[in-house]
């Protein structure tokens, strides 16, 4: 197992960025799940791991949303984290992503949204800091520095999550060689896990999605999905 | 057509806009988006107030509490401009202001939410990873570029007619139809995450080949089908993802 540290380096930086367009600026959701993922993936040379983790994840998390003052889980840090360490774990031993390794790193990694949205928790003091600071200057009557501390809210975000990022990177180092030991056995199993774990994630999309009769036209879509695929096959034969 | 009615320099205006982008980056419990609104309306207030008494007092009503959904905030920044306007100008009182923030923020925060996080995000997502086994990677650039096509061009036409409509800008947002377009994009949410179930289960089931690729295309189906139901009884998503992992997982290892 050999630690590309340069790999663990454009993980925490893609972290961080996406925490900044997260948090800060524009939220064109590059930080969503699909995004996300696929932008960490091609960054570590692992396109299709990204790809698929995230569509994955962009599934599980359709419906999350910051409604309101509340907090939603960070399905970016999920996304990335996830991401990064499958994808380190196929470096690790210098193999490829495969379905068993989406597979380990979302049972490991997915539940990092929880650990997210506690981060961001703990941060959101930071910034009540800045805007009591701010109230002070403008009744002190220095406006120019009562709003610039704005432009202070999100780096304690893109440290935080940046570093939160790089971690699950080098875990994925780490873990690479336990996850290559594990019996064939074991390995075809966790194959299975994964498409069994997308289906899931759809369904729960489904379900997320508010729709009226959401049942009805996503089995709809499934039915003409399977009908479609089995008549191609007829065909081709 | 919207007729410009605002003193505001065009270029001023453009300076709040983009600041307005900003505007969720220094969040918190306490006054929520207000340091965001202060930063973004700063370039109009010093244009506004010349007189640096005046202008603090028009910077310290946008510092108390503010919060609404941050897209949608694009029309209360430029209804802010409006009204900073006719104030400055003493055509009326700083309490308009505050009240027009305080009766938008709400309503528009509802709207922006219905429509945006719950509607237009869930259709794009589902809608690009329904579209992942054509497009591959792609998929993930078009998601940026159709939700931001519809983010952006909403996001500048609600500022335009704050700054221009002022409180009748509630009309110009009704026009848009925004809960309508909301449901059509919630059936296509569904419908993509139904299709996309139904092509993972397919895809890796074939890849299996043989009686258990059938097994495991049947099975991923049936776990898809079983956790709709379940999610609905409060069963906890992660829950359902883990079992769901762990006994795909067991079959694939003992068949």
């Amino acid at each position: 197992m050999v630690v590309d540290w340069s790999d663990v380096a454009k993980a925490g930086a893609w972290g961080g960025l996406l925490a900044l367009e997260r948090r800060a600026f524009l939220q064109a959701m590059l930080s969503r799940p699909l995004v996300a993922a696929t932008g960490m993936g091609l960054l570590l040379g692992e396109p299709e791991t990204g790809l698929y983790i995230g569509m994955l994840l962009e599934l599980f998390h359709l419906g999350s949303a910051a409604l309101g003052a509340a907090l939603p889980e960070n399905e970016t840090l999920a996304a990335t984290g996830t991401t990064a360490a499958s994808a380190c774990m196929a470096t690790g031993e210098g193999g490829g992503g495969t379905a068993a390794l989406w597979a380990v790193a979302l049972l490991l990694f997915a539940a990092l949204g929880v650990v997210g949205r506690r981060v961001d928790r703990r941060l959101e003091h930071v910034s009540a800091r800045l805007a009591d600071r701010a109230l002070e200057l403008a009744d002190a009557g220095e406006l120019e520095r009562a709003v610039r501390l704005h432009g202070y809210g999100p780096w304690p975000y893109v440290a935080a999550f940046g570093l939160l990022t790089a971690g699950c990177a080098l875990a994925g180092f780490l873990l690479s060689p336990v996850v290559y030991a594990l019996p064939l056995a074991v390995l075809r199993g966790l194959a299975w896990a994964f498409p069994a774990m997308a289906c899931v994630a759809a369904a729960l999309a489904a379900r997320s999605s508010h729709a009226q009769r959401g049942g009805l036209w996503a089995t709809l879509a499934g039915a003409a999905v399977v009908l479609f695929t089995v008549a191609y096959a007829w065909v081709e034969r | 057509m919207i007729v410009s009615t605002s003193t505001i320099p065009r270029p001023i205006r453009w300076r709040v806009f983009r600041r307005s982008l900003f505007l969720q980056a220094s969040w918190n419990p306490k006054g929520m988006q207000n340091l965001g609104l202060a930063w973004a309306l700063y370039p109009g207030l010093v244009w506004l107030y010349p007189d640096p008494r005046v202008r603090r007092e028009a910077v310290q009503r946008h510092l108390q509490p503010f919060n609404t959904h941050p897209y949608v905030a694009a029309a209360i920044v430029g209804g802010v401009l409006f009204h900073e306007e006719r104030i400055a100008r003493g055509e009326e009182g700083p309490e308009r202001v505050q009240a027009f923030k305080r009766a938008l923020m709400g309503p528009l925060a509802a709207l922006g939410d219905g429509f945006f996080w719950l509607s237009l995000k869930p259709a794009a997502g589902a809608l690009c990873c329904a579209l992942v086994p054509l497009l591959h990677e792609w998929a993930a650039l078009l998601f940026v570029v159709l939700y931001n096509t519809v983010h952006l061009a909403l996001r500048i036409k609600l500022f335009r007619l704050g700054v221009h409509l002022g409180d009748r800008l509630v009309e110009g947002i009704a026009e848009e139809r925004l809960p309508t377009w909301g449901a059509r994009l919630r059936a296509v949410a569904a419908a993509c995450a139904g299709g996309i179930a139904a092509w993972l289960a397919l895809r890796f089931g074939t890849q299996q080949g043989g009686w258990e690729g059938y097994l495991l295309a049947a099975g991923c189906l049936g776990l898809g089908g079983l956790s709709y139901g379940l999610v609905a009884k409060g069963v906890p998503t992660y829950v359902l993802l883990v079992v769901a992992g762990f006994l795909a997982g067991a079959a694939g290892a003992f068949l």
